[in-house]
């Protein structure tokens, strides 16, 4: 729990920064994918080690899985149908054959109809939502946070020394 | 003056590169506690939610001894797997001394678990337990103090069983051998006959109907209206007609009578459909009564328990104790499985309500589908079980060599059925030439289960058949032998069959009367050898119908004919006459008074009914003469006016 909220807190700081749009970006775009997969699966598993081992922001992927998860339970009969259809089509058959008897694959389960429905969305969405995520960060510290800090309340705020010693810290022993 | 450079001594943050490499030492923690984990905890873990599964389903204790896993090599061994027998918990129901398979990694890895070979081994069927094991208690159905829809259930069942056949027949014999029926008592009874109540009602009944038909009778047409009507025709002016107006004035006459009539004919008509009404709904009620006097004098034979020398029923009473404990397991398995059964089955034939209920939203399942091909692997499947079991020190150990194949999820793509069979003997319980087989075929879309089982020979001692208060019997010693039959298709049709034969038969028979426990073994020295045949057939989940046979039905009934024949038919006489007496006389009153009042009612209105057809006919005659004698008027007017003007013109 505390890593899971160390985590929330660094990705509110790191949106509120000059820096890591792509980290923060990458994050949210992973967790579209964690949220329209079951846990236990093979691409989740693989997503959540991504997000692990590089340098992609946990903190924005578990927040977007978090509200693609209610996300994907709301548009299941859709995906349930887009599955059915896919798995059902008889051009893509040999190949479903083919990778139902393959090692490791069958474990992403995609031979369940919502399975793949909800991973297909998910799959097809992510690399455009990643650019979208990207110029939303930029609009929004462009905008939003810009504003905030031309507040009186910011500038005050900012111009303490417990600030000053925060920021110190932070450049020296933070980390994103 | 320049101003000294301030130099910035905060040191630059080191740029980090895209691999997060203080993430290595947290994931190998992680990793070892998770293989710490499936060291030390896993093994016990996964027996104890076995433990639980297993009590959770079976509804008794399930203990395992021991249990291992290997990650590595992919193998189960399950120790000491012992299962509690539910109806009786000092005992175990059965007991597995080991069970090994190993899954394939070549299947783990396609997310399927294929086993080529499990073992189980040394089995054991009712052995004692060291400590009596424990029982999940009935559930409630609903939440209410009373009883289980279930437990009701069964509470009516043993109602129903106790009065059918529990031990009826041969102390029913005894009573009536003994002289002591109740048939004798049958004056003191007062006022019980259904029969009487529905005669009295009935009674009532007619009177009231007697007296609406009496009023009804005085609105129908009567004679001096019917008389009055012929007067008025005959008066009606048929001939000699000097102008058309006169025909005309006739002709209209006789059609308002005429429609007078009609209607007084319809009115009669209207009684008559009435009374034949009334007629047929007292007709039901005669043969109702009827119907109810025959149901009060089989009610009579039953309370004063007059035996029924049927073989049949001596046959189901005899043996239902001895089966009893047989269909109770039945039932108990039956409503085990009717619980895990899928609610679209549990409804085909029951209440809507199920369909009410809510369903599990698809994300919880979806479709899974399975993409075969020849020789892949279903996502379950055990190639072979192979079960053996050397009789040893524990007597309920035996010599037993099994074998199961396929147990699949998927048949079809196999193109095999699962076949289990078994053959033994349990030389410790006198139990020998076992053997059972059983195969599912799930590869249509009905699927057929059937089972085929036998047990040569075994031992049965002290199995108590009747325990009435004047009668005891049972087999002392005997050698039973029995095959049965079942096959359940589509998971609903469900029909077996049972033979059973007992070789060697000594019998235990005690009765409160001599001369009955004389005839008694008179009788059954004559039957060394007693076949028992049970066929059943029903549709699951309802309850199964059983017909019961066996050899000694007959030869009781054939020992006691002579005696009992007359004396049976003696107490059915005295039934049938206390009923008649209460009832004869009103009976034949009733009847009477019905008899009388059809046949006046009959009567009455089938006499105005004939002469209003008369009348009618007479007026239809009166009419046809009119027009005939109107038409003659008229063409010899026409001549003689044509004569005159012939004379007028001279040529």
């Amino acid at each position: 729990m505390t890593l899971l909220l160390k985590q929330l807190f660094a990705f509110f700081k790191l949106l509120n920064s000059d820096t890591g749009s792509n980290q923060l970006a990458a994050g949210l775009a992973a967790g579209v994918i964690l949220g329209f997969s079951p846990i236990l699966s093979l691409q989740a598993l693989f997503i959540l080690f991504c997000c692990f081992f590089f340098r992609i922001q946990l903190g924005a992927a578990f927040l977007a899985a978090f509200f693609f998860k209610f996300i994907a339970f709301l548009v299941d009969p859709l995906s349930d149908q887009l599955g059915r259809m896919v798995l059902e089509n008889e051009g893509l058959r040999p190949l479903f054959t083919n990778l139902y008897h393959m090692p490791i694959v069958p474990m992403s389960r995609f031979n369940n109809s919502i399975v793949m429905g909800s991973g297909l969305v998910g799959f097809i969405l992510v690399i455009p939502l990643f650019f979208v995520f990207k110029s939303l960060i930029a609009k929004y510290r462009a905008t939003v946070v810009t504003r905030y800090k031309q507040t009186k309340i910011w500038k005050a705020w900012s111009g303490t020394t417990l600030y000053k010693w925060y920021t110190t810290y932070d450049r020296l022993y933070g980390s994103n | 003056m320049n101003k000294p450079e301030t130099r910035d001594v905060t040191p630059k943050p080191k740029r980090k590169g895209p691999v997060r490499t203080e993430a290595v030492i947290p994931f190998l923690v992680v990793c070892c506690l998770i293989a710490a984990y499936t060291i030390f905890f896993f093994d016990g873990h996964l027996r104890r939610a076995l433990e639980w599964v297993g009590y959770q389903a079976i509804g008794a204790e399930v203990d395992i001894a021991n249990l291992e896993t290997s990650f590595r090599k992919g193998t189960i061994r399950i120790q000491g797997i012992q299962v509690t027998n539910a109806q009786k918990p000092t005992e175990n129901a059965f007991v597995i001394g080991d069970i090994r398979f190993g899954v394939l990694w070549d299947g783990l890895l396609r997310a399927k678990i294929v086993v080529e070979e499990m073992a189980i081994e040394q089995i054991e069927i009712s052995s004692p337990r060291k400590t009596p094991g424990k029982v999940k208690p009935p559930e409630k159905e609903e939440n209410t103090d009373g009883p289980s829809k279930l437990e009701q259930e069964a509470t009516r069942l043993k109602g129903e069983f106790d009065d059918k056949y529990q031990d009826n027949v041969l102390g029913d014999i005894s009573a009536l051998l003994s002289g002591t029926s109740g048939q004798d008592q049958l004056k003191n009874i007062e006022g019980t006959l259904k029969s009487k109540e529905m005669l009295s009602s009935f009674e009532k009944e007619i009177k009231g109907k007697q007296d609406e038909w009496n009023q009804r009778l005085k609105t129908l047409p009567n004679n001096e209206e019917v008389q009055q009507l012929s007067k008025r025709l005959s008066a009606v002016k048929t001939k000699d007609f000097k102008t058309p107006q006169e025909v005309e004035a006739s002709l209209k006459q006789i059609d308002s009578i005429l429609k007078e009539a009609d209607q007084k004919v319809k009115t009669v008509q209207a009684a008559g459909n009435d009374l034949e009404k009334d007629l047929k709904n007292l007709d039901g009620q005669m043969k109702s009564i009827d119907a109810q006097i025959k149901k009060d004098i089989a009610d009579l034979e039953a309370r004063f328990k007059i035996p029924k020398l049927n073989a049949s029923e001596i046959s189901k009473s005899i043996f239902m104790r001895y089966l009893g404990p047989y269909i109770a397991k039945f039932n108990q398995y039956k409503n085990m499985a009717v619980k895990y059964m899928p609610p679209g089955l549990k409804n085909k034939n029951g209440s809507d309500a199920a369909k009410d209920q809510i369903q599990p939203h698809p994300r919880a399942d979806g479709v899974t589908y399975e993409f075969g091909k020849p020789r892949g692997y279903p996502m379950f499947w055990i190639k072979d079980i192979k079960v053996s079991s050397k009789a040893g020190a524990s007597d309920f150990t035996g010599d037993l060599k099994g074998q199961i194949t396929h147990v699949t999820s998927n048949q079809a793509l196999i193109g095999q059925p699962t076949t289990a069979t078994f053959a033994g003997s349990f030389p410790g319980l006198k139990v020998s030439d076992v053997f059972a087989k059983a195969v599912m075929d799930n590869r249509k879309p009905e699927s057929v289960i059937t089972l085929e089982s036998k047990v040569g020979s075994y031992a049965v001692a002290g199995r108590e058949l009747v325990n009435s208060p004047d009668v005891t019997l049972g087999f002392a010693q005997a050698t039973g032998s029995v095959g049965m039959k079942a096959e359940l298709k589509a998971l609903k049709e469900f029909t077996f069959s049972m033979d059973n034969k007992f070789n060697q038969v000594a019998y235990d028979i005690t009765a409160k009367s001599n001369e009955l426990k004389q005839v008694l073994v008179e009788i059954f020295n004559g039957i060394p050898a007693v076949t028992l045949d049970v066929n059943g057939r029903g549709q699951l989940p309802a309850n199964l119908a059983l017909n019961v046979n066996s050899n000694l039905g007959p030869e009781i009934g054939k020992g006691f004919e002579k005696q009992l024949q007359k004396k049976i038919a003696e107490a059915k006489a005295k039934v049938e006459a206390y009923v008649q007496e209460q009832i004869g006389a009103q009976r034949a009153q009733i009847e009477a008074q019905y008899k009388q009042i059809k046949s006046q009612v009959e009567a009455e209105v089938k006499k105005v009914q004939a002469q209003l057809d008369t009348e009618k006919a007479k007026g239809d005659a009166q009419v046809k003469t009119a027009e005939k004698n109107a038409k003659a008027g008229a063409s010899k007017k026409i001549e003689d006016e044509a004569k005159k003007l012939l004379k007028g013109i001279k040529f």
